[in-house]
């Protein structure tokens, strides 16, 4: 019983490929359409109703990307008005639409990504290609905050001192210059002491291995398999022009073959995977949990 | 069984003339607890590198190392690591990645350990130090304490038989210090671990050593067990500065007889050899200025609005030209307090007054001017420069007019200095603001004796000249002897105040080892004077 994040982390990283490689790569609406609900429902099942602030700044983006498009692109036949002696189309606005309803739909699904995409679980998949290539980022990812840290405290014992006389900008910066350039030293300095404590430890002495946290389960290939065949179907849709449609000169939307119906429904299965599996979860949970 | 044996070791370093390490000779048997002392500059550091081949420093090596029947340098590379473990001074720099986990299982992975073994070693080692609790959390999130317990265990999974801890506490608080030594205390019991530690803070480890080695400028010259060797050096006050107060007391008094080690072993020498007729010390009333320095007016501060406060109505005074300590526990507000009467933090509420005026008042940062600085416990983060001479130029200080020299220091760079010579340019460098108030955070963490004692001469010189001096500490000791009055601080506020013979003969647990071994057989001992000085008076036993 797991929840979808807690699913092998190259599983999930591929099924989240999958998602947003189609909703990046062709413009059908109904499949933007189909994407964007699927993000957002997706991300407030995991959120609940907070992070307030994502989502007003994501409208406010879809509205900036929606307006921007007819007022920069004139093309198309319908004029709806024209401003500015430029004329307003119904198709240029459509198409305003769509792409701002797939770049809403693919950053919700960004932001779900690195909720769930945990530097460890990052780590694991870059062991998976190369050991060594995980070790040097995981020790990028301790450094970066320890070296703001550090820059924090030496700025703050600096200004305890009276290192900067003066409170203005101009002694700011010659102030913050000079604790960069420090910083630089102990950087180096602290590297020597990492080294040696790795080296103490036999790092070099031959093959690294790694440890993994993650392992495969059935339910693990399931999934694989269940988000790679859904993924063809769709892909195969798309890229034989059983789904076509055209904004410009005029909308034309060619009616779907079986081929693109069965593609919108694959992309349709391939988003309510997840959800699939974490009503399950829960409903199991509550169901288990009444009999505690 | 024999697990090292050095026989005549030298070592030079390129481009010196006089060895680092001199004809050192001894051996060490399985499940032997062994602790190396010496001052700063004695060679220790060296000679424990030279134990761990990895990091052996270049220079001219003489002499030999058997570990376990073996020259060193004959060993396999992967049995070099795994077998003998090495743990530094500094927490923070010897942690190389960021997760909890991923650092434990590091020396295995370079070792090539098969992932399943991996996870059941780490399992078994998380659980033996109690790191369950926060193994998924990132390194960074730790205290310094349960970062070097991590240290400890990261090198510990490898299982070492023989494993060298370099000033493992010199960094942290005495209650983290303590955990620290009586982990390792039990490793060298439970899996006859061979451990060679070398140390400062000498009260709590050499009564529980097996062995205790002292090193003096490259020799080794002393290698018993602890009571043998304090007696035989009884005369040595530079070597013996740093041991238990108990046996210091032994040396001082040099009646002879077995020397007794901790605080118990050293009230029963006392109660059996002196008698306590007359048990009060006759103290001067301590009279102070009456305009405060320093003044916290109930001042409340918290980090986040919806955290706790870390200030919680903290009132107090410090009146001009005092020697103020404050004393208190991890996370009990000290530091906080000091970053706010400084200036780096902002009280939501109360009023913190310097020399009579409020800390808003002083605008355009005049508070940093001739009146208030502050010396930051990671003294690393004071200097700025490549050497000593240009950190002091660019801040105008004047060296002549120091209480201290520090002028063999000055062609070097800041962080090649051992501990006290950082903190006294540090501290130079601070004093060139020529503050009348002076806050210190930690002034002797990571100090040995003979450093300490030169941060309270310097500290009593700068009262001298009128400066109002106010440090937070960890160290007991150090409060008792140097402070004109201490303070406790617990909850974000002050939990009791006075002068160290008032202060700490109430405390019973947060108070110096004299105090502790003289109670109620003698009133108001605090500091090793004062109980040398009652066992004269009062003088022998019958």
């Amino acid at each position: 019983m797991r929840s979808f994040s807690e699913y092998n982390p190259i599983v999930t990283a591929i099924w989240f490929f999958c998602v947003t490689g189609i909703a990046m790569f062709c413009n059908y609406p109904v499949l933007m359409l189909i994407s964007l609900a699927g993000a957002i429902v997706f991300f407030i099942m995991r959120n609940g109703l907070s992070h307030g602030k994502t989502h007003l700044f994501f409208w406010i983006l879809f509205a900036v990307l929606a307006l921007a498009n007819p007022l920069v692109s004139h093309n198309g036949k319908t004029v709806l008005f024209v401003m500015n002696h430029n004329p307003v189309t119904l198709e240029a606005t459509l198409y305003g639409l769509n792409s701002a309803v797939m770049i809403i739909g693919v950053l919700y699904w960004f932001r779900s990504f690195t909720q769930i995409m945990t530097s460890e679980k990052l780590l694991y998949i870059t062991g998976a290609l190369s050991p060594k290539l995980s070790l040097i980022l995981s020790m990028a990812l301790r450094y970066v905050p320890l070296f703001s840290r550090q820059s924090a405290k030496i700025s703050s014992a600096q200004k305890a001192m009276g290192l900067f006389s003066d409170d203005n900008i101009i002694d700011d910066l010659k102030g913050k210059s000079r604790i960069f350039s420090i910083m630089v030293t102990w950087a180096l300095e602290n590297g020597i002491i990492t080294a040696d404590s790795m080296e103490a430890r036999g790092y070099g002495t031959g093959r690294r291995s790694q440890m993994r946290r993650f392992g495969f389960r059935g339910a693990d290939i399931a999934l694989l398999i269940a988000s790679l065949l859904l993924f063809g179907i769709t892909a195969a849709a798309v890229g034989t022009d059983s789904l076509s449609f055209e904004f410009y000169p005029a909308l034309n939307a060619g009616a779907p073959d079986t081929l693109g119906i069965l593609g919108i429904i694959s992309y349709g299965l391939l988003i309510i995977l997840p959800m699939i599996i974490e009503t399950e979860v829960n409903l199991r949970w509550k169901y288990l949990r009444s009999g505690i | 069984m024999e697990i090292l044996a050095v026989r005549d070791l030298s070592f030079t370093y390129p481009q010196c003339s006089s060895a680092a390490v001199k004809n050192v000779s001894f051996t060490l048997e399985r499940g032997d607890f062994a602790v190396l002392c010496g001052a700063t500059g004695s060679g220790k550091s060296t000679f424990l590198r030279m134990l761990k081949r990895e990091l052996t420093p270049l220079g001219e090596k003489k002499g030999s190392i058997i570990f376990c029947g073996t020259e060193l340098s004959q060993l396999s590379d992967r049995k070099a690591a795994s077998e003998v473990g090495f743990v530094m001074q500094n927490p923070e720099q010897q942690i190389v990645t960021d997760k909890v986990w991923h650092e434990l299982a590091f020396g295995l992975e370079n070792m090539g350990t098969p992932p399943d073994e991996i996870s059941r070693r780490i399992a078994e080692m998380a659980s033996y130090f109690g790191i369950g609790d926060w193994y998924d959390k990132d390194t960074a999130q730790l205290s310094g304490g349960q970062k070097q317990l991590l240290n400890l265990a990261s090198v510990l999974v490898m299982q070492p038989k023989l494993l060298i801890l370099d000033e493992p506490t010199a960094q942290l608080d005495p209650i983290a210090a303590a955990d620290f030594i009586s982990t390792v205390r039990r490793l060298a019991d439970d899996f006859s671990i061979t451990v060679i530690m070398a140390e400062h803070r000498l009260e709590e480890v050499v009564p529980i050593c097996d062995r205790l080695l002292v090193m003096e400028q490259g020799q080794l010259i002393a290698s018993a067990p602890p009571a043998e060797v304090i007696a035989a050096l009884k005369s040595r006050e530079d070597i013996l500065c740093g041991m238990p107060a108990a046996s210091r007391l032994y040396a001082r008094l040099g009646i002879g007889g077995a020397c007794p080690l901790t605080v118990r072993e050293g009230r029963a020498f006392i109660e059996n050899n002196y008698s306590n007729r007359s048990p009060q010390l006759q103290q001067d009333e301590y009279t102070h200025k009456s305009n405060a320095a320093l003044e916290f007016g109930d001042v409340y501060f918290r980090y986040e609005r919806s955290g706790r406060d870390i200030l919680c109505g903290l009132s107090l005074r410090i009146y001009e030209n005092e020697l103020f300590c404050i004393l208190g526990g991890n996370g009990s507000g000290k530091t906080t307090a000091l970053s706010a009467a400084a200036g780096l933090l902002r009280a939501y509420s109360g009023r913190i007054k310097v020399f009579g005026k409020k800390l808003k008042d002083y605008r355009n940062r005049s508070l940093y001017k001739e009146c208030l600085a502050m010396l930051p416990q990671d003294v690393q983060t004071v200097f700025l420069k490549s050497t000593v001479r240009e950190d002091l130029k660019e801040c105008g200080a004047d060296l002549s007019v120091l209480p201290y020299d520090i002028s063999h220091l000055l062609d070097k760079h800041p962080y090649d200095l051992s501990g006290g010579e950082q903190q006294l340019a540090a501290l130079a460098k601070v004093l060139a603001a020529k503050p009348k108030l002076l806050l210190l955070d930690e002034p002797t963490k990571g100090l040995d004796a003979a450093a300490k004692q030169t941060m309270m001469t310097v500290l009593r010189g700068l009262k001298e000249k009128g400066v109002t001096v106010v440090i937070v500490t960890h160290d007991v000791e150090f409060a008792a002897a140097c402070a004109d009055r201490c303070a406790m601080f617990f909850g974000g506020r002050i939990a009791s105040v006075g002068t160290p013979h008032e202060f700490f003969p109430q405390n019973s647990f947060y108070t110096t080892a004299v105090s502790r071994m003289t109670r109620g057989f003698y009133d108001g001992a605090v500091t090793l004077e004062d109980a040398a000085e009652l066992c004269r008076i009062n003088g022998r036993r019958e």
